[in-house]
């Protein structure tokens, strides 16, 4: 850009022309950007991202699906705020639906069944919402089994691992708050056993009960907090880690599976543009093609059946989605223990419900420092294992899965005995049994495999072929045959 | 200074024939994804159908990413790109000087009492711009303790009249509220007939009858000419229909065997028993409602439940 | 069968052939009738007689008693009084006879069976006499007539408040413990559903509905079988088990498919290997 001497009226010495603003092609994207770039300097930093450098995995991606389907939440989710009514208030439901017809129920109940039947897309875009919900953990849970199993949470992104967790836990709140807006019969009874596990808390249950719900279950309050806590507070927090975790991402840059040129010092992969970009976009596409598709065939959350929400009336099954099935699991199989310690009684959902999950959750955020601890490595590691490297982590690992599966069956315990034929209480006693037993069976079994794997001795990496280059010490450029 | 990764040389000709045939086919899905488009538009248009415009979006959608997709694995030159990675660890001087900026300058370590002093004061306003948390919810007080039952209340359906004992089938349950009051679920009643002889065969029920008055969410009761006399108050059981495991509706009642069930996490309650739990995670009985069965053939609640009522907490008991 | 007829006068063979007619039946009223028999006793007897036995004037016929000697005696006794097999039959009513008989739950090839609805093996026929039978052994409810103005939204109020909690808010039934299942409802017809509020069957509580409550819940019932589901495939009915199970094995494996063909290897000048097993 160079000053112009020929300038008009009007204009200042310090005023510069574009060089060929009036070019087709590469001169008007120059013009553009360059107009960007003199008031943000954003060119240096575009430059550097469109180099960046992505591993190429398959499994790389899956964090990125997570990202897609909390992208795709927000603009369904935004769609059904504003035909949503996020009140207790009673009236009566006067729509299309007959069976409803006459009934009092709830301004919530009532929008939602506006929206299932009158409004034009609406059940769509409430069911792609809420399948894209059940997925998104789904996926989220994947993409840290990705990493755990790899060691991609060691030094240094032990702090990516704590935020990633904590998205993992937020996301599940979203959905738990999320399927309690209809307010129907369903989840109101998941609203109450959420309250009497709060309660159930020694010393300050019924105060922490009493301030989150505003006061005995159960209240008028309960629905337009869990709204706010859905469209605003929870959402608000995810975004910002999000954030933090991409962005941690970005600075420690990606790790990488080992083979050909991949070393400690250097990242191996394909360049942000144009290549990865067109993949993730696609990726993006392709994800929101597949919730479309769920939420077209597939129905979910009949909330017209199960009625307005009443706390004196409940109907069966009752289990919460899919991701909160392990809770409901570990309070359907924990045995009746409701022992009163000096006068203070521990209520029996206290340690199904918050003790055991809460040890374990902290023992997974924490993992980084524990395995650290226990191996006496804490060096910075960018390169990942494959799965049977570190047995004592992969063991640990399965063990974990195994035992959360176990409590998501057991949560439906009722409808497999209907399905299959068994007794309910037989069920509940082999659930039992299972969860004690079956992630020791899981731990042994795959600490032995991972041992025996690596006793075979490591499969050397076959030389690759083609044209993978680095850059020599005088800057030129090298082929690496390895 | 910030190094800018090194690129690899493209590995693909541009003028593959390989490529004029992958173009037609991302051209085809795009053209794929316009069509699907223009007919969800005109099915929205037309009114709307779950399943036509679901599967129209998937069409677009997914047509849109396996044609950008194939765009880029298949149309864009791969290399294979290379980055160095700035080695992890602490700059020690880099360090040592943040310190001294950070504290040395500030003068925190001379001043200790100062940025004591700061810390309790900042400590003290946080704790005072929380309590308004406290507005969020009522002291628990005494509400876990009482329902709304009281002496003299009498025992009726919700938005029903008074129940009348001679009405009710052996082996039948309904759920009632104190007379005219339904508005506290948690004083939700399970009045149950178990008969005179609970463990022997079941005895004749009444016919039903018709009549006019039907509350909306229960049964009426029957007038039929010819019934069964009165039955004593023994036969009926009056319990709390609120779980105390975690508060689910106990809904569920097998009669023959007297047991009633919790839907939530399957505690099975032993009705002849004082409603003791036999099976499932609940600890304690249901609580009974006391109960006089007038001359008249209705009920009349004694008082609130002698405990309270649903899940446990740490101090009910002190 | 043949007789022999006794050694001796032409009075001890009438007698003698009696008496084996009498034995054989008991020998087949005790050891348990088979299936096959059904068909072979399927022989119209209408003959007419009104015979009472115990109180109510049912139109009990001698194909309706014979039949009832042989699909029923055998567990609830030959006057229906209950054996440890089965229970007393006695004001079981017509009601109770026909729901049991008309979705198939009876009778039983075996005291182990299980009761669940099958596809009933009597005819219509041979279930009308079968009712009448019972229906005779003692004071019990008649087969309702329903009325077909009931109210669907009063029935959903009723159903929801007091049938949801065991056959379930879509009527799919469910499992509710020692052994007990609640039906699904889907095939029930409107005068099933108001026979099993009145009777009671199995472990199900007695409701005492009034007629228009009554024809209100089946029209609701009925509204479930037919319902449209407009959110598509109901999978079930079941919940969120059943939706986990979809958006597990049909949700997530799609994702994961997506992901490995997006993120699949182009195969030329091939890159480090695999390190995934």
């Amino acid at each position: 850009m160079s000053v112009d001497d020929r300038q008009a009226p009007g204009r200042s010495h310090l005023d510069v022309t574009p060089a060929d603003a009036t070019d087709r092609g590469p001169g008007r994207i120059r013009g553009v950007l360059g107009w960007l770039d003199e008031r943000t300097s954003v060119a240096r930093v575009v430059r550097a991202g469109m180099r960046k450098v992505f591993p190429d995995h398959w499994s790389f991606l899956l964090g990125e699906v997570a990202l897609f389907c909390f992208v795709i939440l927000v603009l369904t989710g935004t769609y059904l705020t504003l035909f949503y009514v996020p009140s207790a208030s009673e009236v009566t439901y006067q729509g299309p639906y007959a069976p409803m017809a006459g009934t009092q129920v709830s301004a919530a109940y009532d929008s939602v069944l506006r929206i299932s039947f009158e409004t034009k897309a609406g059940l769509l875009m409430r069911q792609i919402h809420h399948w894209t919900a059940l997925a998104f953990v789904g996926v989220v849970i994947l993409h840290l089994c990705r990493v755990f199993f790899t060691g991609a949470f060691r030094r240094p992104r032990e702090v990516n691992w704590i935020i990633g967790f904590t998205l993992l836990v937020l996301a599940i709140a979203l959905g738990f708050t999320g399927y309690s807006l209809p307010d129907d019969l369903l989840s109101g009874t998941g609203a109450r056993i959420a309250y009497s596990a709060a309660l159930s808390i020694p010393l300050i249950g019924p105060w922490l009960a009493s301030l989150a719900f505003g006061g005995e279950f159960p209240t008028s309050a309960f629905i337009s907090r869990f709204y706010v806590l859905h469209i605003m507070l929870l959402p608000g927090l995810v975004i910002v880690l999000i954030t933090g975790h991409i962005a941690l991402l970005v600075l420690q840059k990606h790790t990488q599976y080992r083979g050909g040129p991949a070393r400690e010092d250097n990242v191996v992969g394909r360049a942000f543009w144009p290549g990865q970009a067109f993949l993730s976009s696609g990726l993006f596409f392709l994800t929101a093609a597949i919730c479309s598709l769920l939420g077209a065939f597939f129905q979910i959350n009949p909330v017209w059946l199960f009625g307005p929400f009443d706390a004196a009336v409940v109907s069966s099954p009752a289990q919460p989605d899919w991701y909160v099935g392990w809770l409901d699991g570990a309070l359907r199989i924990f045995p009746s223990f409701e022992p009163t310690i000096l006068g203070i009684t521990i209520p029996s959902p206290f340690i199904p419900g918050i003790v055991i999950p809460g040890v374990l959750f902290t023992i997974v955020a924490l993992w980084p420092f524990i395995e650290a601890r226990i191996t006496g490595d804490d060096r910075a590691h960018h390169i990942l294992d494959r799965l049977w490297e570190h047995p004592l982590r992969t063991a640990t690992g399965v063990a974990i899965l195994t035992f959360f599966a176990v409590l998501t069956l057991a949560g439906g315990n009722d409808v497999l005995a209907f399905q299959f034929g068994f007794d309910v209480e037989f069920l509940t006693r082999l659930f039992r049994w299972l969860a004690v037993l079956l992630p020791i069976a899981a731990w042994i079994v795959t600490y032995r495999l991972c041992r025996g794997r690596l006793r075979e001795g490591d499969h050397p990496s076959p030389p690759i072929a083609g044209h993978a280059v680095a850059r020599t010490p005088d800057g030129g450029f090298e082929e690496i045959h390895e | 200074m910030r190094r800018l990764p090194t690129e690899g040389p493209a590995r693909r000709s541009d003028t593959d024939p390989d490529d004029r045939r992958l173009e037609r086919i991302v051209l085809a899905l795009f053209g794929v994804t316009v069509a699907c488009a223009l007919a969800l538009l005109v099915v929205y248009i037309l009114g709307g159908q779950t399943q036509i415009e679901g599967l129209l979006l998937f069409g677009a959608l997914g047509a849109l990413g396996i044609g950008i997709v194939v765009w880029g694995q298949r149309l864009i030159p791969a290399r294979i790109n290379i980055e160095p990675r700035d080695p992890v660890g602490v700059d020690q001087a880099q360090m040592a000087e943040l310190e001294q900026t950070l504290i040395e300058e500030a003068g925190f370590s001379r001043r200790r009492l100062l940025v004591g002093a700061l810390a309790g004061a900042l400590a003290a306003l946080a704790a005072a711009l929380a309590i308004p948390v406290f507005s969020l919810g009522p002291a628990p007080g005494r509400s876990l303790f009482e329902t709304s039952w009281r002496a003299g209340r009498r025992l009726a359906t919700q938005g029903g009249p008074p129940v009348v004992a001679s009405d009710m089938p052996v082996g039948g349950v309904l759920t009632v509220f104190p007379d005219g009051d339904s508005s506290d679920p948690n004083a939700s009643t399970l009045l149950i007939r178990i008969g005179s002889n609970p463990g022997g065969a079941a005895a004749s029920s009444p016919s039903p009858g018709s009549s006019a008055g039907a509350s909306p969410a229960a049964p009426t009761p029957s007038s039929a000419p010819g019934t069964a006399a009165a039955p004593a108050s023994t036969e009926f059981v009056a319990l709390s229909k609120i779980c105390t495991h975690a508060g689910c509706p106990v809904g569920l009642y097998r009669s023959t065997e007297h047991v009633l069930i919790c839907p939530c996490h399957q505690s099975e309650f032993d009705v002849l028993d004082g409603a003791r739990p036999i099976n499932g995670p609940a600890a304690r009985p249901l609580p009974a409602l006391p109960f006089r069965l007038e001359p008249d053939g209705t009920f009349t609640a004694l008082g609130d439940f002698p405990e309270p009522v649903g899940p446990s907490f740490w101090d009910m008991d002190l | 069968m043949t007789l022999r007829p006794a050694a001796g006068g032409p009075d001890l063979r009438a007698v003698g052939g009696w008496a084996a007619i009498l034995a054989v039946v008991a020998i087949i009223a005790v050891s348990g009738p088979l299936p096959a028999m059904a068909g072979a006793l399927a022989s119209p007897h209408a003959t007419g007689s009104r015979q009472s036995v115990g109180g109510a004037s049912a139109a009990v016929t001698e194909a309706g008693t014979t039949l009832f000697q042989s699909q029923c005696a055998s567990c609830h006794g030959v006057q229906g009084q209950g054996t440890s097999y089965g229970p007393s039959l006695v004001g079981a009513g017509a009601a109770g006879a026909d729901f049991y008989l008309r979705t198939g739950r009876m009778p039983l090839s075996a005291p182990s069976q299980p009761v669940v609805r099958r596809e009933p093996i009597l005819t219509d026929d041979q279930i009308r006499a079968l009712t009448d039978v019972v229906a005779s052994l003692g004071d019990g409810p008649e087969i309702p007539k329903v009325t077909s103005g009931g109210d669907v939204s009063d029935g959903s109020r009723l159903y929801i408040a007091n049938c949801a909690a065991c056959h379930g808010a879509t009527g799919a039934g469910n499992a509710i413990g020692g052994g007990n299942l609640a039906a699904d409802l889907h095939q029930a017809t409107q005068t099933q559903i108001v026979e099993a509020m009145r009777i009671g069957p199995g472990t199900m509580p007695k409701f005492a509905f009034s007629k228009d409550q009554e024809a209100s819940i089946a029209a609701y019932v009925q509204s479930l079988q037919n319902e449209p589901s407009p959110g598509g495939l109901a999978i079930g009915g079941l919940g969120a088990v059943a939706e986990g199970f979809v958006a597990i094995g049909i949700g997530l494996v799609l994702f994961v498919l997506a992901t490995m063909f997006v993120g699949r290897r182009s195969h030329e000048g091939e890159p480090p290997e695999d390190p995934l097993p």
